[in-house]
């Protein structure tokens, strides 16, 4: 039997087989849960050293009758995909999961209208919240974004649309950008503020993000117009449109929603931003709307500072930081993800 | 019939005003890049000089921090080994899940189930590194110092797993560093390793599977060895941001001076971008400057870093030029 359809590789897998695959999977399963039960084994532990041979082994028996040796091949490759993609989706699941549950017990409606003033590490989660940190973080935030966008709309109009030859090099040079680590984009401002003795404040903290929201906006931006088809172009340029006129005519009405995910990336990418803002920004307890003197706190250096006590309250803060911060990424990036999906629609519908 | 006309020459008209202005900001604009990187060279350098001069190769290579000493000590050397011992444990458990899940998604998953786990990674490269810093040290850390402690016993004879004292406990080791980094750069192999594959040839994998091949010999003999090169950019690039990886490690790191050589379960080991964290609060004066050089040299490792990787990725991807 097994020789026979190891010979038919195209036939169609039947019943019989399938619950072969069926049962061969699940065996172990109960076996491991049971030894790790009885042992009192730690269950991921156990899972990956008990588990994954078993599983292994049992799909290769399968495999094997099934298909006959190359069946085992096969087997051995998709237990081994699944198992480790399953390892990083625990471990996702794992960090969501827990800033939720942990980060919801802080969460109140005072949690997000109050600040920190009156404050201290032990301080019941009652009283006080990160309304400031909201605030310093969008204030931050937008500065950075008023700076960096045009900016990096105007590379990636040059990567696309110029035909200069030093375009190569400035697209390696971004490149080098996006790598830059956050750290050091802090060290830099703060080597200019002692250079020039002007004060930390909001604005220098805005600085130090501005070096890593540039590279990612430019390229995303980039491959957005990359996505307008050339012919739109060049029939603009051939009714006589000069270039500037078939950009914001033609080709930034088509790339707007590749352009807005590139502005929201980019957003996405420095809201979660510590280092840098640690080195050039002093820390607020009071809720700040001016950039330009005074300290402001962000919400990841307020996580940074609660997560520095070791008391209860302080971390449950940290944890309720986490979680409007995460909800504030998840919001940026969901809308990035619907806008990129109606852009590649649409571009199939032009075809 | 008369002569033929005499051809009229195709001439390009002059910009016009309005372009020339639009080409020429537009170009300064993007030549702003050299000029930010220039920037943040040229003032790291200003600050950091009379550090590298006074304390010349040792800076790099020495095991002393002492900023109070007269005269001032400042070597940086455990930090660098730190931080590409963690880099190195991160790319080794990131590159075999970041491999599975691209091959899952180009090759094994239904069409719709394949964009889900592709916005997972994704979301998964967009959590803050303060949140994983946060999930690091309160949720992961006491599960895998379990993990370490259950290698230590049984594979406790390899020289990486040995540990001098294990009263000392299993938290804040290199081994744990590395998994958070691990966590990191996962998305971004996996990122470039997904385009090379989903590029791939569909006939020459056909072709090996007609000729007998099973799915693992076609993966290693068919889909590896022509996706190579991105792979191998792809995991340059997550050392890139692994090397510069600063407050989750922050937080789950011991960070001392004394140099840990690779033994994975000791707790104690060393990160560039995460001293200069821990240290900034209190420098002062020449101890600011010799962080300053710390970040020029740690901008300077992940330059060349990246860039090699990006020359290797876009060698490999002929079909993205431009």
């Amino acid at each position: 039997m097994a020789k026979a359809l190891a010979n038919q590789p195209w036939r169609k897998a039947n019943h019989q087989r399938r619950f072969e695959i069926f049962i061969a999977s699940l065996i172990p399963l109960p076996l491991v849960a049971y030894i790790c039960y009885t042992q009192q084994l730690n269950p991921i532990l156990s899972f990956a050293a008990l588990f994954l041979p078993l599983q292994l082994i049992s799909a290769s028996i399968v495999g094997y009758k099934a298909y006959g040796r190359r069946g085992i091949g096969d087997a051995v490759l998709v237990v081994l995909t699944f198992f480790f993609s399953a390892f990083v989706l625990v471990l996702l699941l794992s960090v969501l999961s827990s800033v939720v549950i942990q980060g919801s017990q802080a969460i109140s409606w005072q949690f997000f209208s109050q600040n920190n003033v009156y404050v201290s590490p032990t301080t019941s989660l009652d009283y006080g919240g990160v309304g400031h940190a909201i605030v310093g973080t969008l204030i931050v935030v937008a500065i950075t974004t008023i700076a960096a966008v045009p900016l990096g709309l105007a590379m990636a109009i040059y990567l696309t649309q110029s035909q200069s030859k030093t375009r190569n090099l400035v697209r390696t040079f971004t490149q080098a950008l996006s790598g830059l680590p956050s750290v050091v984009s802090g060290l830099f401002i703060l080597s200019i503020i002692e250079a020039t003795h002007i004060g930390r404040s909001g604005i220098t903290g805005a600085f130090a993000l501005f070096p890593l929201m540039l590279p990612t906006v430019a390229r995303v931006a980039e491959e957005a117009l990359k996505l307008v088809p050339v012919d739109l172009r060049y029939a603009a340029l051939a009714l006589g449109a000069p270039n500037y006129r078939a950009f914001f005519q033609v080709i930034l009405p088509a790339a707007k929603s590749g352009l807005l995910t590139a502005l929201l990336l980019g957003l996405a990418r420095v809201v979660g931003e510590t280092a840098p803002l640690i080195l050039t920004m002093n820390p607020s307890s009071s809720t700040s709307v001016n950039p330009f003197g005074g300290g402001m706190t962000t919400l990841p250096t307020y996580i940074y500072n609660y997560l520095a006590s070791s008391y209860e309250t302080s971390q449950a803060r940290a944890w309720g930081a986490a979680l409007v911060l995460l909800i504030l990424v998840g919001f940026l990036f969901g809308l990035a993800r619907i806008l990129g999906k109606s852009k590649s629609t649409k571009s199939k519908a032009t075809k | 019939m008369s002569e033929p006309q005499e051809r009229r020459k195709l001439v390009a008209g002059p910009l016009s005003k309005g372009d020339k202005w639009f080409f020429r900001t537009t170009s300064v604009a993007a030549h702003f890049a050299f000029v930010l990187v220039a920037l943040v060279l040229g003032f790291l350098l200003i600050q950091a000089w009379p550090v590298l001069q006074s304390q010349g190769l040792g800076f790099i290579t020495g095991n002393t921090w002492a900023p109070d000493q007269k005269p001032v000590v400042l070597q940086l050397g455990p930090m660098l080994w730190g931080s590409l011992l963690i880099a190195f444990v991160g790319i080794l458990i990131a590159t075999p899940m970041a491999l599975s899940l691209a091959y899952l998604i180009v090759f094994m998953l239904p069409k719709r189930l394949a964009k889900v786990l592709t916005t997972l990674v994704d979301l998964l490269a967009a959590l803050p590194s303060v949140v994983l810093g946060l999930w690091g040290l309160l949720v992961f850390t006491p599960v895998a110092a379990t993990w370490a402690e259950v290698l230590n016993k049984f594979l406790g004879w390899i020289p990486i797993f040995h540990v001098e004292n294990a009263e000392n406990g299993f938290m804040r080791s290199p081994f744990i560093a590395g998994w958070i980094v691990a966590v990191m750069i996962v998305p971004i192999i996996t990122s470039v390793t997904r385009e090379i594959f989903s590029q791939l040839d569909k006939d020459l994998i056909n072709g090996a599977l007609a000729l007998g091949g099973s799915r693992l010999s076609t993966f290693r003999k068919v889909i590896l060895p022509t996706s190579s090169g991105g792979v191998v950019g792809g995991v340059l690039l997550g050392l890139g941001r692994a090397v510069g990886e600063t407050v989750a490690i922050f937080y789950v790191l011991n960070l001392t001076m004394d140099i840990n050589w690779g033994q994975l379960l000791e707790p104690h080991g060393g990160a560039v971008a995460s001293w200069i964290l821990a240290r900034f609060g209190e420098a002062s004066g020449t101890e600011k400057q010799g962080l300053m050089a710390a970040g020029l040299v740690l901008f300077i490792i992940t330059l060349a870093v990246n860039y090699l990787a990006n020359f290797i990725v876009n060698k490999a991807q002929p079909w993205r030029k431009n």
